[in-house]
């Protein structure tokens, strides 16, 4: 059909159809100069709007291949025997199966509509899948590859943290403001615990003491009681010069020790350090454009955040809480998994 | 095409932030940047236009906010002017990003309000559509229409709307461009601050 007689048609039915066009940010991105010697473990990027993840040695902290996905990738992680990456490519309603030797997706998985976060049980046999568009958490058997379930929760599920124990998964909703605890045995929530406005992610310390929930529009973490499905205390942020609404909380990362946390402060272009006994925070580390997610090297030595605006990945040394180098990977980077080799 | 006419019918009511109605990209509008945005370096409160007086950082500030050397090039350029004792360093160092960040952020401003000003020609050229599409409309419902009349005025709808919609895409490029500026200031604060490591 003719675009004129496509108008012609349309004027003559008088029936209207409205598509609003929707776009993302094309960027620049930059390499920087600072080298760094690091040990050998390979970060897998996903790139949002490129539909690609990049792969990075950290060894040369360099992007030695770049993996075409399925439409709009988000969340990450390597699979428990390090033999392959799970990508949720949330436009095609699946989790893609990436080998982690050719680099090939090998498998999707059933992940019901919409995937953008999901959480491994220690044992890497379940997956559990936020369903952001359809209010439910999907489990999943990782092996045989089929659903085992679905968990109703609040409007608009999105980030998940599982207990150390793996007995209770915590599945953050972004419009009812509230953290759900879910008893993974009965699949039934056990409690609600409401943090500030739009929570992003949850993050459990590894002795299990607490979960760290971030409010992307509150620009707060609240730190909960997983005992007592208590906040105990709310972390705030505040940078000179910033307004309010810049600082929005999104990703977070604790050292395995349990001493500091990393919180990713999104279009306020920094990483908070927080004192994880005290809470306090410590310092605030400039690094990308709208940083959004990070992950530790196996050995903690550093972090690496992904800045969706400026399209590229910061180095953090943890010792010395240096931003020590900038990678350039594809458009929108959005989260961040790191391998053993 | 339809999207297009769908659009016009609707007044152009595509502003998403009601804050800002002439606004009409995607990207929420922040109407200046902020220094603590892109800049955890010294304090440049006290410069002022004290980077205007040295002939060396205004050249290179007129160079950079250019936005036509590589960024591997301007940061080359960056650290081959931030030279001298730990102090001139420092001095050098806020009296660029201060350039840098004045000029950049006005032409970030110039091509906002050139943005909102084009949006608004669209309103107008959409009311027009607007209105042509009604007189069509009324032709159409009289039981003897003008044919002639109905052609001609289709014809005209169909070229306008045309127009519109290269228009709109043209829009859309253009919304890109204050997030280019914005990422070039970051990457060259980036550079600036990593001058002085």
């Amino acid at each position: 059909m003719t675009p004129t007689t496509s108008i012609r048609g349309f004027l003559r039915r008088r029936r209207f159809h409205f598509t609003r066009t929707r776009h993302c940010l094309l960027g620049l991105g930059v390499f920087a100069l600072i080298g760094t010697q690091a040990s050998a473990f390979t970060a897998y990027v996903s790139n949002e709007k490129s539909n690609t993840v990049s792969v990075i040695d950290t060894d040369k902290f360099t992007v030695v291949n770049t993996i075409k996905v399925g439409q709009r990738p988000r969340g990450i992680e390597l699979t428990k025997d390090g033999k392959s990456v799970l990508v949720a490519v949330g436009d095609d309603d699946t989790i893609q199966v990436i080998d982690v030797r050719t680099h090939e997706i090998v498998a999707t998985l059933p992940s019901g509509p919409d995937p953008e976060l999901f959480t491994q049980d220690q044992t890497g046999k379940i997956l559990y899948v936020a369903n952001e568009n359809d209010n439910t958490v999907t489990i999943i058997d990782l092996h045989r590859r089929v659903p085992l379930g679905e968990v109703q929760v609040g409007v608009e599920p999105e980030g998940m943290g599982l207990s150390p124990d793996g007995k209770i998964l915590v599945a953050t909703s972004e419009t009812t403001n509230m953290a759900h605890f879910i008893d993974t045995e009965t699949r039934r929530i056990v409690a609600n615990v409401l943090v500030d406005a739009r929570p992003r992610f949850a993050e459990f310390k590894r002795d299990g003491s607490e979960v760290w929930v971030s409010s992307e529009i509150g620009g707060t973490v609240s730190v909960i009681d997983p005992v007592k499905h208590e906040v105990k205390k709310k972390i705030t942020f505040d940078i000179p010069g910033l307004r309010k609404e810049a600082i929005q909380a999104v990703g977070i990362s604790i050292t395995k020790d349990g001493k500091t946390g990393f919180v990713a402060l999104g279009p306020a272009n920094r990483i908070a350090v927080i004192n994880a006994a005290t809470h306090e925070v410590q310092k605030y580390l400039l690094v990308g454009q709208r940083v959004w997610h990070m992950a530790f090297t196996p050995d903690e030595k550093y972090l690496l955040t992904t800045n969706g605006v400026s399209n590229d990945v910061s180095i953090i040394d943890v010792a010395n809480l240096k931003v020590t180098k900038t990678i350039q990977v594809g458009e929108l980077p959005w989260g961040i998994a790191i391998s053993q080799q | 095409m339809a999207i297009a006419i769908e659009l016009v019918l609707r007044g152009v009511a595509l502003a998403a932030d009601p804050r800002f109605p002439d606004w009409p990209c995607n990207q929420v509008k922040v109407p200046e940047i902020s220094v603590a945005a892109v800049w955890a370096g010294p304090v440049i409160d006290d410069v002022g236009d004290a980077w205007e007086k040295d002939p060396a950082i205004r050249d290179l500030v007129a160079r950079l906010a250019a936005r036509r050397p590589p960024l591997e090039q301007a940061q080359k350029a960056i650290s081959d002017v931030i030279t001298g004792t730990e102090s001139e360093r420092q001095t050098k160092a806020k009296l660029l990003f201060a350039g840098l960040f004045k000029s950049l952020n006005d032409e970030r401003s110039d091509v906002m309000r050139g943005i909102e000003r084009y949006f608004r020609k669209q309103k107008e050229f959409s009311a027009q559509i607007r209105s042509t599409i009604l007189q069509l409309r009324e032709l159409q419902d009289r039981p003897d229409p003008d044919q002639s009349r109905v052609d001609e005025l289709t014809n005209r709808v169909e070229w306008d709307t045309r127009v519109f919609e290269e228009r709109r895409k043209t829009i859309n490029f253009v919304c890109e461009v204050p997030v280019v500026i914005e990422q070039r200031l970051f990457a060259l604060a980036r550079a600036i601050q990593q001058s002085l490591e």
